[in-house]
């Protein structure tokens, strides 16, 4: 036989065996190659995602109010446990918690359950190093708070998903929320991963800066603790606005609470601090002149058949500005009676009450302010003096902010987002709005509110006290009393509005008496830690204060 | 003969070399790629850790700073208490407004030291 023959045969032979081979192999890498090659890089190829960093909450002056911290979480995979009491017991010492506890929650568990959440670098560490079987560990943010319950209430809260459940982090939640790195990694026969390349580099967002005070926030809060603690009323808020542009410098709520804030959320009948929309009506049109006297009826008046106003101290004839030193209910019922119900209500209107202020906060109350066709005689009269309507502490806040600024209506601004604050209207002139102001210095002066004096400055406001609404009788409470004072200071070029608002106070109820002090309180701190000069500096009260 | 037995052709043989030299430059950079992976990984969770740490302690300087905390020490460790605005007292900044004739003149002296720009 040819050699070359030969050779080809035994070559033949010999290579025969490896033909179902090269088939096999050809089957594999040519036509299941990508199912193969998926199901492969899926055994050791993986994309690893950070956690997404949540951006920070600043106060106007940078101060962090809540950060997110690097953490980590740990978790079950039921199915790669094989005994779980022992499971249970390895674990407790590195995660401190009973090993009864991990166990049960390892049986109970379909495939995964969550064992410990926000885990410092310290126990992560511990975990890595101990390589439990059924043991998975994720990087998490842990959004923190550093100062504890300081502005909670507008800060709100964050799930244990990362998504913002109350306050400004519910409502600027896309904004906070950032995205997490991704990268592509591999892992080896030991688990260990191999760092690939970076799929999407993420985003982390610009921290959000609020208008937020954090030292004026802290100043109202003090104040509402101390009282609150002392169970001298059942809630209490505090709300500071700057009148020159409408930035809300604090929101202080008490009982602290982050799923809640009152100064947005609800809304109270004011009782006699909404005097000033009829005094302002009357003012603005001229309708009662300064000198013009009425008859404060000695503390009783029959408005109409089976109507009767009273104040709380009988009164003879009271110019305008002496109805509001005195807050006679009847007095200012008689000049809204003058005033008439469309002019009131639509000044009731232009100060915003009756409709949302556009705060970026969730869950906004609009208030209740009568329609106009509602506003008979008697509804006309009580609405005067803040009964019969509802308004949000915000509201009330922007109200006293425009007097205080000669008559424009800011849109409450939270964020500083560098955009110009927003005017929303002028609700009256000029000159009638010093008028008033004037009328609410003298209340301050002479008037109910004589506690909310701060000697050496000039301050302005007015005091409401407003019987609650019994929940069980429907009717109105002779024990439950709201509480107010809204000011502003100094008078002479007003730098803070301050609300003050308290809830079923104990003992004395009068505004003047519990809330007004209040407003004395916070509105002294504001001014000593500014380094605000008195802009009375004769004040008698003054040298007494000095020594 | 023997050239053509051995197959020794200097061209092939520099073909075969430089494809086995890319083969082992290739095995090489396989196994750096893989050791700077390994590397890069170790030092992302180093950085991660280094992070977390200074989150830890940034997060105890605000705590530290926080105004209840700094109000509480205020109190109780150096005996402060809130000022009101009346036991302010206000110092004028610019010494030569309001100072008499020697403050004024020592303000005009001119500076010692290098002037910073």
């Amino acid at each position: 036989m040819d050699l070359g023959l030969r050779l080809t045969v035994a070559a033949s032979l010999a290579l025969a065996p490896l033909l179902p081979l090269g088939a096999r192999l050809a089957y594999l890498q040519v036509i299941r190659h990508d199912k193969l090659s998926t199901r492969a890089s899926g055994e050791f190829a993986r994309t690893a995602q950070e956690a997404a960093p949540r951006a920070d909450l600043l106060d106007r002056q940078g101060r962090v109010l809540a950060r997110s911290n690097p953490s980590w979480s740990c978790f079950v995979d039921k199915a790669m446990v094989k005994d779980a009491n022992a499971f249970g017991a390895r674990l407790a010492p590195l995660l401190q918690l009973p090993a009864s506890e991990i166990a049960r929650k390892t049986r109970a568990a379909h495939r995964f359950a969550w064992l410990k959440t926000k885990m410092g670098q310290a126990e992560y560490q511990k975990l890595i190093e101990a390589r439990v079987e059924g043991l998975g560990i994720m990087p998490a943010q842990e959004r923190v708070y550093p100062n504890g319950d300081l502005a909670r209430g507008v800060l709100g809260l964050v799930g244990a998903e990362g998504k913002g459940l109350a306050g400004l982090e519910l409502s600027q939640d896309k904004r906070l929320t950032g995205r997490g790195r991704r990268m592509e990694v591999i892992r080896d026969g030991h688990g260990r991963t191999i760092y690939k390349n970076v799929s999407d580099s993420g985003d982390t967002p610009d921290p959000v800066r609020l208008t937020l005070d954090r030292t004026a926030q802290y100043l109202a809060e003090e104040a509402l603790r101390e009282g609150g603690e002392k169970g001298q009323f059942k809630e209490g808020i505090i709300a500071i606005q700057d009148p020159r542009n409408g930035e809300i410098l604090a929101m202080a709520a008490w009982p602290p609470n982050p799923l809640r804030n009152p100064l947005v959320q609800d809304a109270f009948e004011p009782g006699s601090t909404f005097k000033v929309v009829a005094a302002l009506a009357a003012v603005d049109d001229r309708i009662v002149r300064p000198d013009e006297l009425f008859s404060g009826e000695n503390g009783k008046f029959q408005l109409t058949n089976g109507v009767t106003i009273t104040d709380h101290e009988p009164e003879g004839n009271m110019n305008l500005s002496q109805i509001m030193e005195k807050s006679s209910n009847i007095g200012i019922a008689k000049v809204v009676e003058r005033v008439g119900a469309a002019r009131f209500y639509r000044l009731a209107r232009a100060f915003g009450f009756g409709a949302k202020t556009g705060a970026p906060l969730p869950g906004e109350s609009a208030g209740e302010l009568k329609p106009l066709s509602d506003l008979t005689k008697v509804g006309l009269a009580v609405s005067s003096y803040g009964y019969g309507l509802a308004v949000s502490p915000l509201q009330m806040l922007g109200a006293y902010s425009a007097i205080a600024n000669g008559g424009i209506l800011w849109e409450p601004k939270l964020i500083l987002d560098g955009k110009p604050p927003v005017k929303v209207r002028r609700v009256a002139s000029e000159r009638a709005v010093h008028e008033i102001s004037a009328m609410l210095e003298a209340v301050v002066e002479r008037g109910t509110a004589s506690s909310a004096r701060i000697p050496g400055y000039r301050a302005a406001g007015k005091t409401g006290t407003a019987r609650k609404i019994d929940p069980l009788t429907r009717k109105y409470s002779t024990t439950a009393y709201t509480a107010s004072f809204a000011g502003y200071l100094p008078a002479s070029s007003p730098r803070w509005t301050i609300l003050v608002v308290l809830h079923e106070p104990k003992g004395a109820y009068y505004g003047g008496l519990v809330a007004a002090p209040v407003f004395a309180r916070v509105g002294s701190r504001l001014l000593a830690l500014e380094g605000v000069p008195p802009d009375r500096p004769t004040d008698p009260a003054l040298g007494t204060a000095r020594r | 003969m023997m050239d053509a037995l051995m197959g020794f052709d200097p061209r092939r043989v520099a073909k075969f070399a430089g494809l086995g030299a890319l083969f082992l430059f290739l095995c090489w950079q396989h196994v750096q790629a893989t050791r700077i992976g390994y590397r890069v990984e170790s030092t992302r969770r180093e950085a991660r850790a280094l992070r977390s740490r200074v989150a830890d302690l940034r997060l105890k300087v605000d705590e530290t700073m926080a105004p209840a905390a700094l109000a509480a020490r205020a109190n109780t460790k150096l005996g402060m208490i809130p000022a009101t605005p009346s036991s302010l007292r206000s110092l004028a900044v610019n010494t030569a407004e309001s100072g008499g004739l020697l403050p004024r003149l020592w303000a005009r002296l001119p500076l010692v030291g290098p002037q910073r720009s």
